[in-house]
Order: C-alpha cells, then sequence, then structure tokens
C-alpha cells in the first residue's frame, strides 16, 4: 500500500467518524434501539465500489472502534460490529452481481444485513429469543436509511470521477 | 436493469415485514410482566394487582436502571447508559416487542400464557 492510498483510507475513515459523530447529536425519532439513520455508511458503500475489499475492513473497522470510543457507549460496539460484518460481506459479494444503476439496492440489502446481524448478536447476547421481534421493524426503517445513503452514494460516484 | 431478482426479494422482505410490523405494535391485553436479565428471569409481575413501585436494578457492569410501575403500567423511567433508547421506549405496550436495554442486557417483556 503506497502513500497516497495509505492517505485516502485515513481520509475516508475520519470523514466517516465525523459523520457518525454528528449523527449520535441528531435526535432519533424512533425509540427502537437499533434503529438509525447511519449516514456513516454513505462512505461504506463508496469505499466498497471504489477500494479494495480489505481495504473497505479497514474503513469500516477503524470507524466502528473510534467511534465506540467517543460515543462512550463501548457495549453497542458487539452489536454494531456483528452487523457492520453481515453488511460488508453481502455488499462486496453483490458488488459484482448488480449493475452500476442499482448501487442504491445494495445499500438497502446491506442495511438489512446489518440488522440481521444486529438481532442475532443481540440474541446471543441476551440469550433471549424475545429480541427477534425487532427484526421486522429494523427492516423496514433500515431499508429506508439504507434507499438514502445508497441514493447519496450514487451521487458521491457520479460526481466524483475516479 | 438486467437483474430484477435482487430487486424483487427486497420488496417482498419490505412488504412482509411491515405486515409483521403492524401485527408486532398491537396493544397487549396480557397483565403478566416479566423483567429478564442475561437470560434469568428476575422479577414476575401481575400489573392488576401490583402496587405503584420502582425496581432498581443493577447491571454488572456497574450501571443501573430503574423500572418504574405505575397503574397497571410499567417502564424503564431511568437507565445510567448513553443511549437512553430504553427509557424513550416509554410504556410496554405490545405482547412481542419487549423494552430491551442493550447495555446492560435487560430485557422487560409479558410473560407467556400459562406460565
Amino acid at each position: 500500500m503506497n502513500i497516497r492510498r495509505l492517505t485516502e483510507l485515513a481520509l475516508l475513515s475520519s470523514v466517516a467518524l465525523i459523520i457518525f459523530v454528528i449523527e449520535l447529536r441528531i435526535p432519533n425519532p424512533f425509540p427502537i434501539p437499533g434503529v438509525k439513520l447511519g449516514l456513516a455508511n454513505i462512505v461504506t458503500v463508496y469505499a466498497v465500489f471504489r477500494y479494495q475489499p480489505a481495504e473497505t475492513a479497514l474503513i469500516v473497522s477503524v470507524r466502528l472502534l473510534l467511534g465506540a470510543m467517543f460515543s462512550g457507549n463501548p457495549s453497542a460496539l458487539l452489536y454494531s460490529a456483528a452487523g457492520a460484518v453481515c453488511c460488508l460481506l453481502g455488499m462486496l459479494a453483490l458488488r459484482n452481481v448488480l449493475p452500476e444503476k442499482q448501487i442504491w439496492l445494495c445499500s438497502v440489502i446491506g442495511a438489512m444485513l446489518h440488522n440481521a446481524g444486529q438481532i442475532t448478536a443481540a440474541i446471543i447476547i441476551m440469550r433471549s429469543f424475545s429480541v427477534i421481534a425487532y427484526l421486522p421493524l429494523l427492516l423496514v426503517t433500515g431499508s429506508l436509511a439504507g434507499v438514502f445513503t445508497g441514493l447519496c452514494t450514487q451521487l458521491l460516484l457520479n460526481r466524483i470521477k475516479r | 436493469m438486467r437483474n430484477r431478482k435482487p430487486l424483487i426479494a427486497v420488496i417482498v422482505i419490505i412488504l412482509v415485514s411491515a405486515c409483521l410490523s403492524v401485527l408486532i405494535l398491537r396493544h397487549s391485553d396480557q397483565q403478566a410482566v416479566e423483567i429478564v436479565q442475561d437470560g434469568a428471569v428476575l422479577y414476575t409481575f401481575d400489573l392488576n394487582s401490583t402496587a405503584d413501585r420502582d425496581i432498581r436494578i443493577s447491571a454488572p457492569d456497574g450501571g443501573y436502571n430503574l423500572v418504574q410501575i405505575r397503574s397497571g403500567t410499567i417502564c424503564i423511567s431511568e437507565a445510567d447508559c448513553p443511549d437512553q433508547t430504553c427509557v424513550n421506549m416509554g410504556k410496554l405496550q405490545s405482547d412481542y416487542l419487549p423494552i430491551v436495554c442493550l447495555p446492560h442486557k435487560l430485557i422487560v417483556r409479558f410473560a407467556e400464557e400459562g406460565s
């Protein structure tokens, strides 16, 4: 990895982190655990389409770790990490299947996989199946957020030519 | 658009979850409530016959939640976690949707019939 690449990755990670921290300040209209707009994932989807899988994974893990520290909520790391791993694997697989025009769809599927991962982590950690009731709610809100971040990424990819 | 299959799959999943969400958000007429932490049932109540009270539940990591029972309703009134989601969820209303506090592994839910 050359210096230029390293700098780009660091820049993207800090952009994601800044978006994440600003989003923490926005009050959540849905008082349901796990529901979030997830604006920082604009950077994730962008990286999926413009960078190597390993590089994208680096950006996401830096954001997860530092984000957990900055939000003062380290216990949330387990849930968000489980979601992020599912989301990332799914989107990396879809990257080659979906045409350029359907990046937003990739983001929606990523959001759903994120929610599924979160709930699975919650079931394991809380040792209770009752949290699965949140899955449908998370899928609906998550796919809305996914459409939004996906469209943002699509705009971004069109503007920033390689 | 070359491949429509993913799009159709996503739409089907969203529609199914939307229907399930409506079902899940329905209000419950049950009265038996249990408080579960880390997979173990700590308390069970019958909301009709329980007097107003506050229960402080400590979490293994040193945090706490304050569970409040007021005239047949139950909610988490206070927690020392940063996200406060469990407090914002308000009263327990749905059969299927428990109040959960992820950082403290705490669940407040309606108990199953007959248990």
